[in-house]
């Protein structure tokens, strides 16, 4: 086998049993890595009756094929399993340093079940596996604990730690990478703090890989290295982040804000836009793994209330979801909000988005003092979000802590009201910050389809509908308008089948923007030796898309959980898409028949099955 | 070309519309925030087919050719599509992607001035229509 190594660490807590097993490789040549192959493994392997904090749950860790190359965006990785969050099939991509250091340490992946006795540490290094005791870690922050790791094993470890939200089994806890890549959405943090695991610790003693051919791959990195280095995105990420780009989406009315109910504020894209961030706070650009693109912040706020000290800074999601999305334009609360949630281990996004529903329900009178313990929940009250909201979420303390630790489409079932209707989610996991009512039509068709819920790096449908992508060689040279569903779902057939690849690929989406199908061919043809056409490849991406759909469904889900909130569809109120209304069922009646899926079923044909090679799980559920 | 008799209309219609924008308080001070020597560079359809604009440390110069300083921003297209961009019919994202436009340099502060680029499509308009070029106007 080239690149990956085909091999996975099996680790039942319960017993602190280690066992290496051996993938086949067809299974990596149909799912190609990360969250496919991770679904393809839960499919013959998983439980799919078993609860998601439950010991017997399954978490899977898992590599691409490209994590180790020396290839800007090729190194990240995927958490997977069944999320805690929205009780379905799910999985969560990091960026940062583990998926190399554990592919030169042998692996592909890490499949846990069980829980530990007592809190402890996975720690891997090459062929010496073993459970050692971290009860010295548990309650502590993963910025000090990430240290601590390093400390002890030395600064060349990489590591991935949850924070007292995953140990308190806050439904959106996140998994963090080096203190700051978080493999942050629907809650596998808290799959990690049920097991009692409060950290993976790896280290490799070479850094080596075989290629299929490597040769031909070096010609092809000389390429696409300084292809994408230079391409204008990611020189305009380099300089300013990920919010580099706020003022387009401010501009279009692509921005949410306080709860999805306005798509226009005065003065927001000055105040949190990626250079005000340079400007202002910024100290240092980092980068994931042997990436040039170097779109991470490194920041540091030194007066004012919300001082921190030079560390991680944040993204643009983060920036929305702690900004506009609850009514402030502060940015260096951001930063401090930012850095408490990568401390405790929680997603900014289900966090931000579930504060935001609260306060509107706080304002609707919804939700009252005696559901929130007297805290009043305030639109832009930075100084409540920081001290008190975010804490008591964290620890579950008390009745605010433990409504919103649920996440909101939990706490909207609690306090009832119809304030469901006002969550911004679609099967359970909060929306990102990117509204399809000013952002493009076609999100809130993949945002609805996506697996694993209302997500915008399922497939590239936000640069596809930006005019970012451009696939001649799949038949992909749509020309779109993003405020209508003109093609609309015949593009989201090829986002969603490029998606599909990607995230298996484990490969960030703002890289590979510049990476031809010719060179993707190039890639699965030179490092695992797929000897790859285009129909090959794309038949993967939505191979892969089939089987997540077909996991949905068997923890229940069908074609009516492809769907947005009525928040998310109403038209907006204001700014550029103001009035305009988002034709959703139309798209998803034509999408669904451009995939051959069954509209009550929510899942592909059997015919449509047995073309994409899944005869044997189309069994299973026609 | 499609829209154009030679470069030399088409300089002198864009030259005319930066003109104007610096008549324009608003699209000054975006103008301002962008701080650079941004060279619009037209010579693929004809030499000495470029437009430079020079808003570094609050000033506003507009000029034809290529600039004698370095520029901090040089976007390369045809004249044609820089009328349809300026238009506002040209998705600026779509065209770079496709390489009808080449960026070099940082276009941070160009980001700046993409929400004002439907006053700028309206300034160009009247620019057209006052060089009696209203047939040029884009429906």
């Amino acid at each position: 086998m080239n690149a990956n190594t085909g091999k996975i660490i099996r680790l039942d807590l319960n017993a602190s049993a280690i066992s290496i097993e051996m993938l086949p490789e067809d299974d990596y040549r149909n799912f190609v890595g990360g969250s496919g192959l991770a679904a393809k493994y839960f499919w013959d392997k998983g439980d799919f009756n078993t609860d998601a904090l439950s010991p017997e749950a399954m978490l899977i860790f898992m590599n691409g094929p490209f994590s180790g190359l020396k290839l800007s965006g090729a190194s990240r990785n995927s958490v997977a399993g069944r999320s805690p969050l929205t009780g379905h099939w799910s999985d969560s991509s990091c960026g940062g340093y583990f998926a190399p250091e554990l592919r030169f340490a042998g692996y592909d992946g890490i499949v846990l079940t069980g829980k530990s006795p007592k809190p402890s540490v996975l720690l891997i290094e090459d062929d010496k596996i073993s459970i050692v005791d971290g009860t010295e870690y548990w309650g502590k922050g993963i910025e000090e604990v990430t240290k601590e790791l390093k400390n002890k094993y030395g600064k060349t470890c990489r590591t991935v730690v949850i924070g007292p939200a995953g140990e308190n089994l806050v439904k959106f806890a996140a998994i963090l990478n080096e203190g700051h890549h978080a493999f942050g959405r629907t809650g596998f943090g808290a799959v990690m703090g049920s097991k009692n695991l409060k950290a993976i610790v790896v280290k490799a003693a070479k850094k080596e890989m075989t290629l299929a051919n490597p040769e031909k791959f070096e010609e092809l990195r000389k390429v696409l290295n300084p292809k994408m280095k230079e391409a204008l995105a990611a020189s305009l990420l380099h300089e300013n982040g990920t919010a580099a780009n706020l003022e387009g989406g401010a501009f279009t009315g692509d921005v949410p804000i306080k709860n999805f109910t306005s798509n226009s504020w005065e003065g927001m894209a000055d105040a949190l836009t990626g250079s005000t961030l340079s400007e202002k706070y910024l100290t240092k650009r980092t980068s994931c793994a042997y990436c040039g693109i170097a779109c991470k912040r490194v920041v540091e706020v030194k007066e004012g209330p919300w001082a921190i000290p030079e560390g991680s800074g944040p993204e643009y999601e983060t920036i929305v979801s702690y900004g506009a999305l609850i009514g402030s334009l502060d940015l260096a609360a951001v930063c401090k909000a930012n850095r408490i949630c990568n401390d405790m281990g929680i997603d900014t996004r289900s966090s931000g988005v579930t504060i935001a529903w609260a306060m509107e329900a706080f304002e609707r009178g919804d939700l009252t003092e005696a559901d929130t313990d007297g805290v009043k929940l305030l639109w832009g009250d930075m100084e409540t979000v920081i001290n008190v909201v975010l804490p008591k979420m964290a620890k579950r303390e008390g009745k605010l802590g433990a409504l919103l630790a649920e996440g909101s489409v939990s706490a909207a079932g609690k306090i009832g009201k119809d304030s469901i209707n006002y969550t911004t989610q679609s099967k359970g996991l909060e929306a990102p910050m990117h509204d399809p009512r000013g952002g493009g039509h076609g999100m809130a068709l993949t945002y609805a389809m996506s697996p694993r819920g209302a997500c915008h790096v399922a497939d590239p449908m936000l640069f596809v509908e930006m005019g970012a992508c451009f696939w001649p060689e799949i038949g992909f040279e749509f020309v779109l308008e993003p405020k209508t569903d003109e093609n609309k779902p015949e593009a989201a057939v090829m986002s969603i089948e490029m998606g599909a690849l990607e995230n298996s690929a484990c490969f960030c989406q703002f890289a590979d923007r510049e990476v031809s199908i010719p060179e993707w061919l190039e890639l699965f043809n030179t490092v695992p030796g797929y000897n790859w056409e285009a129909k090959d490849m794309m038949k993967a991406g939505r191979r892969i898309f089939f089987l997540k759909r077909l996991m949905n469904y068997r923890y229940g889900l069908t074609a009516k959980d492809d769907d947005l909130t009525p928040r998310m569809l109403e038209p907006a109120r204001d700014g550029e898409p103001e009035g305009v209304e988002i034709n959703f069922t139309g798209m998803k009646e034509r999408f669904y028949t451009l995939m051959d899926m069954d509209s009550e079923k929510g899942i592909p044909s059997k015919t449509a099955l047995d073309e994409y090679n899944l005869s044997e799980e189309a069994a299973r559920v026609w | 070309m499609e829209y154009w008799k030679n470069p030399e209309e088409a300089v002198t219609a864009i030259k005319r519309m930066w003109e104007d924008v610096g008549k324009d308080a608003e699209l000054l001070e975006g103008a301002g925030k962008v701080n650079q020597l941004i060279l619009f560079d037209y010579t693929e359809s004809g030499p000495g087919c470029a437009v430079w604009v020079d808003c570094r440390n609050g000033a506003f110069v507009v000029g034809t050719g290529i600039p004698s300083g370095t520029p901090d921003l040089t976007m390369s297209l045809s004249a044609d599509d820089a009328h349809r961009s300026w238009s506002n019919k040209l998705n600026p994202v779509m065209a770079i992607t496709r390489r009808k436009i080449r960026v070099k340099g940082s276009a941070t502060g160009l980001l700046k001035l993409v929400p004002k680029l439907k006053k700028v499509a309206v300034i160009y308009e009247k620019a057209l229509t006052d060089l009696g070029w209203a047939d040029k106007i884009m429906k």
